[in-house]
């Protein structure tokens, strides 16, 4: 569990972020700057309301003069109505700004993720990515609508509250006030240790739920090895020092309320004490002792609620330091300075002495060359970890090469405008992925240029379009979270109609290793050759069908470019193509079960797809 | 809700003391504008001034007093609904620790969490905060009004007018204030899948340069959210602001009549500010009342959910040991054994009809296709799942009567897919013990040949699993969780393919030092490897369920059926592992 750090405010650290904000908070400025006309137009409202009562109380109940009343009344109730449209419209225009700046931000973090380099999404946990642009984003939100701006309208009034009761007369409101100094001592110290138990019952908290997801997980060797009581015994003693830091937090909550409300009460008290002496010899009207006490109560509301909302801006801050962080990771595969976008490909693919690693020097590749020509077809086999399916990543510009470079018509790739460059290569990757939407979508993903009879064409030549049909709603079927409505041979389907829709000059594929039914199988096996069709291919191969259709074979071997043929040329040679065959696809031959090659173990061992 | 009562009912006498706590204040708080009356009447009639001291020595010292028995009620209530929190995440903890594994294959772990996390949290809100203002809404009004009907009947009906307005307000507010806290849950949840989604399938996105689709997706969802979000904020923001004014027309109905009512000599100023301090008092507790309906709506929908989770009961139950803490000789008997996970007439049935006798101290092998039931079979053995005909013994005794915990203590068993805590090795190594005995650690890290990889380490067995820095291989988890099993010198071992991630070599040496370790121990072994399974005493060739061939190594080898198969197979894989 990653439990963020709360930086303190009023480093220039803060300030750096908070500009950073603004550049998202700048195109609304205008609801901002209502905003913050309203603060002391809310705050004069709320003033004015004692200060009325003052002059009710002196000038009409006192002289008993009934006739101006009334206009003090409508006065009072102008003030009302002046507090609630000015509060209002404060809430109404942050929150607008607030929203609008956020759905922003949340935009620039979409498209921003969907740039960062392959390697950032292995090392990354989705969790955590899904938190930024929610979780984090929201508490940014928190702050501005509950906190930030009401707490410039709180001191502003509090500020506006004692200037009045200064003005009003010096040294009852010297009197009043007298407790206000070491209260706001106690609050500080109160914010400090509330602070303090609200870290450790955070991180008491994250350690309860770790400890809780990892007993969920690992249920099977607790039960096995019938450890529930030791278990019991280590959440209870998390939860009791998650429950004791609790019993602090409620000590501190239910002072801090309390000591406010009573140092509201004794202010009072002591002000009427003084001013009672003061009315007797006339120098203080007994309507300002009224409106001191009212003046008195609303000055102290606010003070209650400052640690809360010094949190939530707490927690905001290091939400937007979270949310800058992944702004800031660069992006993947970047464009060249004068990317070169061939209109016409023709498909001639050349790896020229190329090393691969994922990870430093673990080399994947290890000088690889090869050349296909214009419509070739090759097929690369070889066993788990050979290096198949990474050949096969590296022509989008997935990753880039060490060493070597790939050209295509000889354009060295990292030249090409990457998304020109993979227009023209269709990639069909082994785990085919839907996306939640309907059939339409998920074949034309976002293309509007592609006619839907097109569409449909697609589907059809690659035989999905009957099962499609016998869906309740044809192509508007809607799929559920990765086509889980769908079987895996329909998948596969609708993926090859995907890549036979967008018609790539080049196409590169991973076949998929899992096994359909026989009837499914045919089906796919002719729908490849539709899909191969006049292309430049490169398939990594895992069934017999397909090695059986291309014109070459390259056999990968630990890395390395072993053998190259056809298929009689390396059965012939007796080498690595010879074994993988027997281990592979022998099953196929003898038995005609294209279903289910001869996989008799349970080894990921040779037979299973790389799992890179 | 049923649920809940019982808990309130353990803590009933800490609530008993916080509600007369609650009452206490509420009385100290309500002769406060008593005394502030009693002082403004009197500095207003010109009365002497120790009549007016007086009062105001009254008012500070209630103050004082009201502070500290404030700060208690709150206190006391407050830490009701954390004890009550507490209790609840404890019974949450040990129930869910009785479910059987099917009840984790059907359930989420994030569901789960949710409910821990989300929940529980609820139906604290509802037991602290909740209890604290349905106590004290009622109090406050029985006093606050009756105080005011003392002084003013007319006065008080005129300033209370706005109030009912307050409460239906709420009503409605917080009715429209939960639907549109739905929607915008729902559109975050909808966006949280469409990032979810965006980032699994980046391959995908960026291979049919779909970034335009996916961010023009993202944006209607962000609109929506955004549009949803305002809703909630337009009607939130509007709640403040109406309660201040509501709360200031009650004011403004004292000025108004009320400052008639002192012109024309009805009424005191003193009485005046005593309905002000009144109507002060009554304005939080409703505005709480709003809320109130919200927390308690939430709390009981979480009590629901959790009260699901509760309800759930275990499948697998202990039989009523007559022999607790007793030692198996080892003797493994399967009879007629069906199995199918879910009920056998409309599910898959994953085993028929096995049966098989593995002798105290041999060693017993399984083999078999992906999917034939061989790693379905063992788990039967610690009762993971019951059989669904047929029945298991152990030393000729049925398993079903032993206990639980005597049953899976005499059975060391090593999962496929290799466990680990995050706690120190040492520890995962003894998880299955009371205590951490090292010399016994290092013996089974030893057996497991593990021991000199996590003395390579730099904090050796104290390093703790997943710490930064440290990542272990497949083939050392597995190991390790091996050292785990082998801990408590089990009688009976079962290896579920517990050693795939380890090399050929290693684990035929691993084997090897088991057999001697571990001489007169039953073993159960399914392993993919021909050489792992070539010296067991027995072998069982599982197929679609059944067991289709029996024998030693040489006898299946000869006979040309699926075992030779599979030895053949191997030995081309590693003629080509070799090249």
């Amino acid at each position: 569990m990653d439990t963020p750090r709360e930086p303190e405010l009023g480093k220039t650290y803060d300030l750096v972020l908070l500009r950073r904000l603004w550049r998202y908070v700048r195109p609304y400025r205008a609801r901002f700057l209502l905003a913050l006309v309203c603060l002391p137009l809310t705050s004069a409202c709320v003033l004015a309301q004692p200060y009325l009562l003052k002059l009710a109380v002196d000038r009409y109940m006192l002289q008993r003069e009934p006739e101006g009343l009334a206009l003090v009344g409508l006065l009072f109730a102008v003030a009302l109505l002046g507090e609630f449209v000015f509060l209002y419209t404060q809430f109404h225009a942050t929150m607008l700004m607030a929203q609008s700046s956020l759905a922003d931000l949340r935009r620039d973090l979409f498209a921003h993720l969907l740039e960062l380099p392959a390697r950032f999404f292995e090392r990354t946990p989705v969790g955590r990515l899904v938190t930024r642009l929610t979780t984090d984003v929201d508490a940014i939100n928190e702050a501005f609508s509950a906190g930030t701006l009401t707490i410039f309208m709180d001191v502003l009034t509090m500020t506006g509250i004692v200037t009045i009761m200064l003005l009003l007369d010096p040294q009852l409101a010297l009197v009043a006030l007298v407790l206000v100094p070491p209260l706001v001592l106690s609050l500080n110290f109160f914010r400090i240790r509330t602070r303090q138990n609200y870290r450790a019952m955070r991180s008491r908290l994250a350690r309860i739920n770790s400890f809780l997801q990892e007993t969920i997980s690992g249920i099977l060797v607790v039960q096995l090895f019938a450890q529930e009581k030791k278990l019991f015994g280590e959440f209870d003693r998390r939860n009791r020092d998650y429950r004791d830091a609790s019993h602090v937090s409620n000590i501190y909550e239910a002072s801090l309320f309390s000591v406010v409300e009573a140092i509201s009460s004794v202010s009072i008290g002591l002000m009427l004490w003084y001013g009672a002496g003061q009315v007797g010899s006339g120098v203080v009207a007994l309507g300002t002792l009224v409106a001191f006490v009212d003046y008195i109560q609303k000055l102290f509301v606010p003070m209650r609620e400052f640690s809360g909302k010094y949190t939530t801006l707490q927690s905001a801050l290091s939400a937007i330091e979270r949310v800058f962080q992944l702004l800031d990771t660069p992006a993947a595969i970047t464009s060249p300075d004068t990317p070169r976008r061939p209109q016409q490909v023709r498909g001639r693919i050349v790896f020229d002495h190329v090393w691969f690693a994922y990870d430093d020097e673990d080399w994947v590749l290890r000088d690889v060359s090869f050349t296909l020509e214009p419509g070739e077809k090759i097929a690369l086999v070889g066993a788990t970890g050979a290096g198949k399916t990474t050949i096969s990543k590296l022509l989008s510009r997935f990753y880039d090469v060490q060493r070597g470079r790939i050209l295509i018509d000889g354009i060295d790739i990292r030249e090409w405008d990457p998304k020109v460059l993979r227009r023209h290569i269709g990639t069909v990757l082994q785990d085919v992925f839907l996306f939640v939407g309907d059939i339409v979508t998920n074949i034309s993903l976002g293309r509007t240029d592609i006619a839907p009879a097109a569409l449909e064409r697609a589907a059809q030549a690659v035989h999905a379009d009957r099962f499609v049909r016998q869906l309740p709603k044809g192509y508007a079927e809607q799929l559920y979270e990765r086509g889980s409505n769908l079987s895996a041979g329909q998948r596969q389907l609708l993926s090859f109609a995907r890549a036979l829709a967008y018609d790539p000059a080049v196409l590169v594929m991973d076949e998929a290793t899992s096994s359909v039914d026989p009837e499914t199988e045919l089906l796919i096996q002719d729908a490849l050759t539709t899909l191969m069709e006049g292309r430049t291919t490169l398939v990594v191969a895992h069934r017999f069908s397909t090695i059986q259709n291309v014109d070459r074979i390259l056999v990968m071997h630990k890395g390395r470019l072993r053998e190259m043929g056809s298929h009689e040329e390396l059965l012939g040679r007796r080498g690595i193509y010879w074994r993988l065959y027997q281990l592979q696809y022998s099953g196929h031959e003898s038995g005609g079960q294209a279903s289910q090659p001869a996989r008799s173990s349970e080894s990921e061992g040779l037979l299973g797809g790389e799992t890179e | 809700m049923y649920r809940l009562w019982t808990y309130i009912f353990r803590y009933r006498y800490r609530y008993l003391r916080g509600i007369l706590c609650l009452l206490l204040t509420a009385s100290l708080a309500m002769s406060i504008p008593l005394l502030l009356k009693r002082a403004v009447e009197g500095i207003e009639q010109g009365l002497p001034f120790s009549d007016i001291s007086l009062s105001l020595a009254a008012l500070i010292s209630v103050a004082l007093i009201l502070g500290v028995v404030r700060a208690f009620s709150r206190f006391l209530i407050f830490n009701v609904g954390r004890d009550i929190e507490y209790a609840l995440r404890n019974d949450l903890f040990a129930h869910i620790q009785t479910l059987s594994l099917r009840y984790y294959q059907r359930n989420f772990t994030g569901d789960l969490m949710s409910r821990f996390v989300n929940d529980v949290n609820a139906v604290r809100l509802l037991l602290g905060l909740g209890i604290l203002n349905v106590l004290n809404t009622p109090v406050y009004y029985v006093y606050g009004v009756s105080a005011m009907i003392a002084i003013d009947p007319g006065l008080t009906l005129a300033a209370l007018a706005p109030y009912p307005l307050m409460i239906v307000f709420v009503r409605a507010m917080s009715r429209q204030i939960m639907a549109r806290t739905l929607r915008v849950q729902e559109g975050l949840a909808a966006l949280s899948t469409r990032v979810q989604e965006g980032t699994s399938g980046i391959h995908v996105v960026r291979a049919y340069v779909g970034e335009d689709w996916q961010n023009a997706g993202f944006a209607t969802l962000n609109a929506r959210f955004k549009a949803d979000s305002i809703a909630l904020a337009r009607i939130r923001g509007l709640f403040l602001p109406l309660m201040k004014t509501v709360s200031g027309l009650g004011l403004l109905v004292i000025l108004w009549y009320g400052g008639a009512q002192v012109i024309a000599g009805r009424l005191s100023l003193g009485d005046l500010v005593a309905f002000m301090g009144y109507l002060h008092l009554l304005a939080w507790p409703t505005m709480a009342l709003g809320w109130l309906v919200s927390i308690v709506q939430r709390g009981r929908a979480a009590l629901q959910r959790l009260d699901g989770v509760f309800q759930a009961q275990p499948e697998i139950i202990g039989g009523a040991d007559d022999r607790p803490g007793q030692v198996f000789k080892g003797e493994v008997g399967f009879h007629n054994v069906d199995f199918a996970y879910h009920t056998p007439d409309n599910g898959h049935q994953v085993l028929h009809d096995i049966t098989f006798t593995v002798p105290a101290g041999s060693t017993v092998a399984l083999v078999g296709r992906m999917g034939s039931g061989k790693s379905s079979l063992v788990h039967l053995l610690p009762r993971l799942f019951d059989v669904s005909d047929g029945s298991i013994s152990i030393d000729g005794r049925d398993i079903r009567t032993f206990s639980l915990a005597d049953l899976r203590r005499g059975i060391g068993f090593v999962p496929q897919e290799p466990f680990l805590f995050s706690t120190r090795i040492a520890d995962n190594i003894a998880f299955g013990m009371p205590t951490v005995d090292f010399d016994q650690v290092q013996w089974a890290a030893e057996v497991a040949s593990i021991g000199h990889e996590i003395e390579a380490l730099p904090k050796g067995y104290d390093t703790v699993v997943g710490e930064r820095g440290i990542t272990l291989s497949g083939g050392q988890k597995q190991r390790l969780t091996l050292a785990r099993a082998l801990m408590a010198d089990p009688p009976i071992l079962v290896l579920d393919a517990a050693l795939s991630s380890v090399d050929t070599q290693t684990e035929r040496a691993i084997l090897r030092a088991l057999r001697d370790s571990t001489r007169g121990k039953t073993v159960l072994l399914i392993s993919h490897r021909i050489s792992a399974v070539r010296d067991a005493d027995l072998i069982l060739v599982l197929d679609d369920g059944r067991i289709v061939e029996t024998g030693t190594h040489q006898a299946l080898a000869a006979r040309g059926g699926l075992y030779a198969a599979l030895f053949q197979q191997q030995a081309l894989e590693r003629e080509l592992a070799e090249l």
